[in-house]
């Protein structure tokens, strides 16, 4: 049933159309208009769902282009989940530790992580560059970016 | 012949000393600032309006101006490098620069930008400076039924913005279309789908889009692609040399562009976005090779890039003879000129002529600095492309991350943007195209809002959209900008057979 | 060692506790800001982006503390959009009893909660001082059938479909109701009324081209089309005719017989459990800050008008306020 790609993103799609129409039905209603909050939602909803219909019976076939695409070795895979990991800990500890701080940290990590290897220039790097950019954007443009725990 | 008196006043006040500098300031600060990935025009002028507090009105606005128009003007630079528009009036210009700038032709697309932006703004300005009276009748001839007949003829182009299949390009759009349905709906008050989240309300910022699926969704590419870095010969990297035959392909889309540029940014409404699409989709349609567009075409970045240029000065028309702020960037630059004590509007032109033809004169001035400014910056900005792989993936991240906290100072908004990113890689690797997504997000909030407002006037009648000529003409235009691929094709198609 | 500082501490409270007292007892006396007195920079927020209604009086509010040297510390202006003020809000609201942390704000406070989109309302706050007042404006195009507000009210008695009223807020916040409570009072049926929010700029273009037929919004948004001939303003919230150009010739609903105002009212609030003393010290000083020349000046620049209430009035005023704008909205089904 699921054979072919289309298939289940067909099958996702209509999951997901299926839960945004659930929400959009009960939406409440506003007495004093003629087309109301929730028209246009459903019709998005249902047309999302014969788009995904007509995408799971869709004979096309994968060109090689797009198949080559998606072949991505599971290592790669893992390597870009490490560097979402890294983005969502910058974030996490953007507004507690700070805007310096975090982003030397990020590049010189990420950076480093990804294959990197002059240590050197990326230590300078990731000291120089947050140091001038939150120059640049706090006192030059005025907007304040996370301090942190530095005092300044 | 009191136009005339007046233009000269204005170009008394544009050409004084203090006229040139402040000019120069506006463009240098402007195109500084739109460079930035993630700072585009409204962050510029948010930026610059403490500072003009108790400046004399006239250098001040001439400067905001200049910030204005040269935030625009730099805006394609991270597009084109880094596939990360900070504007919406820029996405249109990432679809052929970037792939141009991959092939190792930053500079040369650069310079195609920039000289396409300074033409597009020029044009706009004689347009702005012959018509800006006489055009605030049309900046006000479209009502609700007008413009969304306008937005549906910019979405009846989101078959044109994909080469693959129509189907996964018509899922993209229904999709971006979704995403903005999120927030609270401006017809009723009502919140839809914001799981009662205050982050939400206001529902998702362009930038958190448009840098997820472009900027992070590539980064994600070239995360993949780390190994072959084959940017690294700076030297033609930065050659932003234009042969006379390069000149040439784009000398037609920018002289027409600029035009449809310069009247889609006297609507209101409608803008340098708006345009740079609906320039994109016309020269791709009209091209003899449209099969190059998408891939580093001349074509694909003068026609966007002239148009949102053009689109820009077009909006000062509504702005500065009618008051009427036609997008969010030009009702913070309407708060910059009450702030200065100057009210934009139909009499602003008759009490200070100064001002009106000084900030019209000015952008000549404008123009020509930007584009002297920004060619000899081109070797520079096309080497960042040569930074190592690993280096730029960081910084690109970290720009996009600081662009979106800068508008909002919301946490929230980056764990979206880390999201969207994601959502943007998986429609990367399964081949479904983010620009209808990001057409569809654009337009079809406006498009929803303008349809229920139209059905209210016409206490909920149909007709409102088909009996009035504007309406009705671009309602035409779209159904058969739709129709005439689907049926041409199908002939195809029984030949084939 | 230990004892001393206990004892210490005492002593500084009862002192404080005293002056808190005298303070209370006569605080003419001392009205130049009791026993608070900043010590760090105070940071101001305007809930929403640069250039708009709160961004602008913030900083005009702060460069006029700034420049006449009525507040010694500095007053640093910060933007937090979103929500419609909500995410500000809740971040003042984060600050309890901190006395830097100030913020600006006008009916909205009222409207996004009611409406159910902030947890946060005026009576989560200290309310400082309010400082002006603006009031609402029906405009509609110049070559309109209706002369006055009457007109209008009558043609929209006898065939409400006919009439669209448009304006930026979304129903049920202030460009509405603001013409719901006017229409009320001259006795239309406000659950007929057809509303249009138009939130992308393209009110007044829709008001010109005739789409629509009555824009809801500010006097002063108003002025420079009046003034080019383009519109004309059949009625305005205000109790009394406003004075200046132009301005002086809007006509009151009050004036026309319909017994109704509506205020824009902009003031400063602080945090929940503001100490009293920080309180009294702003009062203060928003009242200095109100009396200036400076002041007077920007007040002109913008067309506010002049409204200074302290700290116990405007709460008295925000509650009574709000009672009404409930008991609207509750009328129109919308109330949450």
């Amino acid at each position: 049933m699921l054979k072919t790609m289309n298939q289940r993103i067909g099958l996702i799609l209509v999951i997901l159309a299926g839960s945004y129409l659930l929400l959009s039905y009960q939406l409440p209603s506003y007495p004093y208009t003629s087309v109301d909050a929730d028209v246009i939602p459903n019709g998005l909803g249902w047309l999302l769902i014969l788009l995904a219909i007509l995408l799971y019976f869709s004979r096309t076939k994968e060109t090689e282009a797009e198949k080559q695409k998606r072949a991505i070795p599971r290592k790669e895979l893992l390597v870009l989940a490490a560097v979402f990991a890294m983005i969502f800990l910058y974030i996490f500890l953007f507004e507690m530790i700070g805007f310096i701080i975090m982003t030397g940290l990020f590049i010189y990590f990420c950076s480093w992580f990804l294959g990197y290897d002059k240590w050197k220039t990326n230590l300078i790097v990731s000291i120089l560059f947050p140091l001038t950019l939150y120059g640049i954007f706090v006192y030059a443009l005025g907007i304040v970016l996370p301090r942190g725990i530095l005092p300044f | 012949m009191e136009a005339f008196q007046g233009l000269l006043s204005g170009f008394q006040v544009a050409l004084s000393w203090e006229g040139i500098m402040f000019v120069l300031i506006g463009v240098v600060v402007g195109t500084l600032i739109g460079m930035m990935p993630g700072l585009g025009p409204i962050s510029a002028i948010a930026i610059m309006i403490p500072i003009t507090y108790g400046m004399d009105p006239a250098p001040a606005l001439v400067m905001m101006a200049g910030v204005y128009y040269g935030a625009v003007f730099g805006g394609s630079t991270s597009s084109i490098l880094l596939n990360a528009p900070g504007v919406a009036g820029t996405v249109a210009t990432s679809f052929d620069g970037y792939p141009m700038a991959q092939k190792g032709q930053a500079g040369k697309a650069l310079a195609i930008a920039a000289v396409a932006s300074f033409i597009g703004g020029t044009v706009s300005v004689v347009l702005l400076m012959l018509l800006a009276p006489a055009l605030s009748s049309v900046a006000i001839s479209f009502g609700p039924p007008a413009y969304f007949a306008l937005m549906l003829m910019g979405l009846t182009a989101i078959s044109s913005l994909s080469d693959g299949s129509t189907l996964k390009a018509l899922i993209s759009a229904v999709a971006g279309f979704m995403v903005v349905t999120i927030g609270i709906d401006p017809q009723t008050g009502t919140q839809r789908f914001t799981f009662g989240s205050v982050n939400l309300l206001d529902g998702f910022d362009f930038l958190i889009i448009a840098l997820g699926l472009f900027a992070v969704a590539e980064v994600c590419m070239l995360v993949l692609n780390r190994r072959n870095n084959s940017l690294s010969d700076s030297q033609k990297l930065g050659s932003l040399k234009l042969s006379k035959s390069d000149l040439k392909e784009m000398s037609g889309p920018v002289s027409r562009q600029s035009f449809v540029g310069f009247i889609l940014g006297v609507l209101p409404g409608a803008g340098a976005t708006i345009s740079s699409f609906i320039s994109y989709i016309f020269e791709k349609k009209i091209a003899k090779k449209p099969e190059e567009f998408g891939k580093g075409s001349i074509k694909g970045i003068a026609a966007p890039e002239s148009s949102n240029n053009a689109a820009t000065s077009g909006a000062f028309v509504p702005l500065l003879s009618l008051g009427i702020p036609g997008s969010g960037t030009t009702a913070v630059m309407l708060g910059a000129f009450l702030v200065l004590g100057v009210q934009p509007g139909p009499m602003l032109m008759v009490e200070r002529p100064e001002i009106f033809w000084g900030i019209i004169a000015s952008m000549y001035l404008g123009n020509v600095f930007l584009l002297i400014l920004n060619l000899p910056l081109i070797p520079y900005l096309a080497k960042i492309l040569a930074i190592p792989r690993p280096m730029l993936i960081s910084l690109v991240i970290m720009f996009s991350l600081v662009g979106v906290y800068s508008i909002s100072f919301n946490v929230f908004d980056l764990y979206m943007l880390l999201i969207f990113g994601a959502i943007g890689f998986f429609m990367r690797i399964f081949s479904f195209p983010a620009p209808p997504f990001i057409l569809a997000f654009i337009l079809g909030g406006m498009m929803e809002q303008a349809f229920r407002q139209s059905m209210t006037i016409s206490n909920g009648n149909l007709s409102i959209f088909v009996t009035s000529p504007l309406p009705l003409t671009l309602i035409i235009i779209s159904l058969l900008s739709f129709l005439v691929p689907v049926l041409l094709g199908l002939r195809k198609k029984k030949v084939e057979v | 060692m230990k004892k001393i500082s206990m004892t210490l501490l005492l002593m500084l409270s009862a002192v404080a506790l005293a002056a808190c007292n005298s303070d209370n007892a006569n605080g003419d006396s001392n009205g130049d800001g009791g026993d608070f007195t900043p010590t760090k920079p105070i940071e101001m927020v305007a809930p929403a982006g640069a250039g708009g209604g709160w961004d602008t009086t913030a900083r005009e509010v702060a460069k006029v503390f700034g420049e006449t040297g009525i507040l010694e510390e500095n007053m640093a202006v910060i933007n937090k959009e979103g929500g419609g003020g909500a995410i500000a809000w809740a971040y003042i609201h984060g600050k309890n009893d901190s006395p830097y942390n100030l913020f600006v704000s006008s009916p909205p406070l009222m409207f996004v909660p009611l409406n159910g989109q902030s947890q946060y309302g005026h009576e989560d706050f200290t309310p400082l001082a309010n400082v002006i007042a603006d009031y609402g404006a029906f405009a509609v195009r110049e070559d309109a059938e209706w002369d006055d507000l009457n007109d209008l009210f009558d043609d929209m008695k006898e065939d409400p479909e006919s009439v669209t009223v448009i304006g930026v807020s979304a129903p049920g916040s202030m460009d509405h109701i603001q013409f719901i409570r006017i229409a009320k009072a001259a006795g239309v049926d406000v659950t007929k009324i057809k509303y249009v929010s138009e939130q992308e700029g393209g009110t007044l273009t829709a008001l010109l081209n005739g789409s629509v037929d009555v824009y809801s919004t500010g006097v002063g948004e108003t002025v420079e089309q009046v003034r080019a001939g383009n519109i004309k303003v059949l009625g305005i919230t205000a109790e009394e005719r406003l004075e200046g150009e132009v301005l002086s010739d809007f006509p009151t609903a009050m004036e026309q017989g319909i017994d109704e105002t509506f205020v824009n009212w902009r003031g400063f609030f602080g945090p929940p459990n503001m100490d009293q003393a920080a309180v009294d010290y702003y009062e203060a000083k928003f009242k200095e800050l109100s009396d200036s020349e400076e002041f007077d000046e920007v007040r002109k620049k913008y067309g506010w008008n002049e409204m200074y209430m302290d700290s116990e009035e405007y709460k008295t005023f925000l509650d009574e306020e709000k009672k009404e704008i409930e008991t609207l909205l509750d009328e129109l089904g919308l109330g949450n």
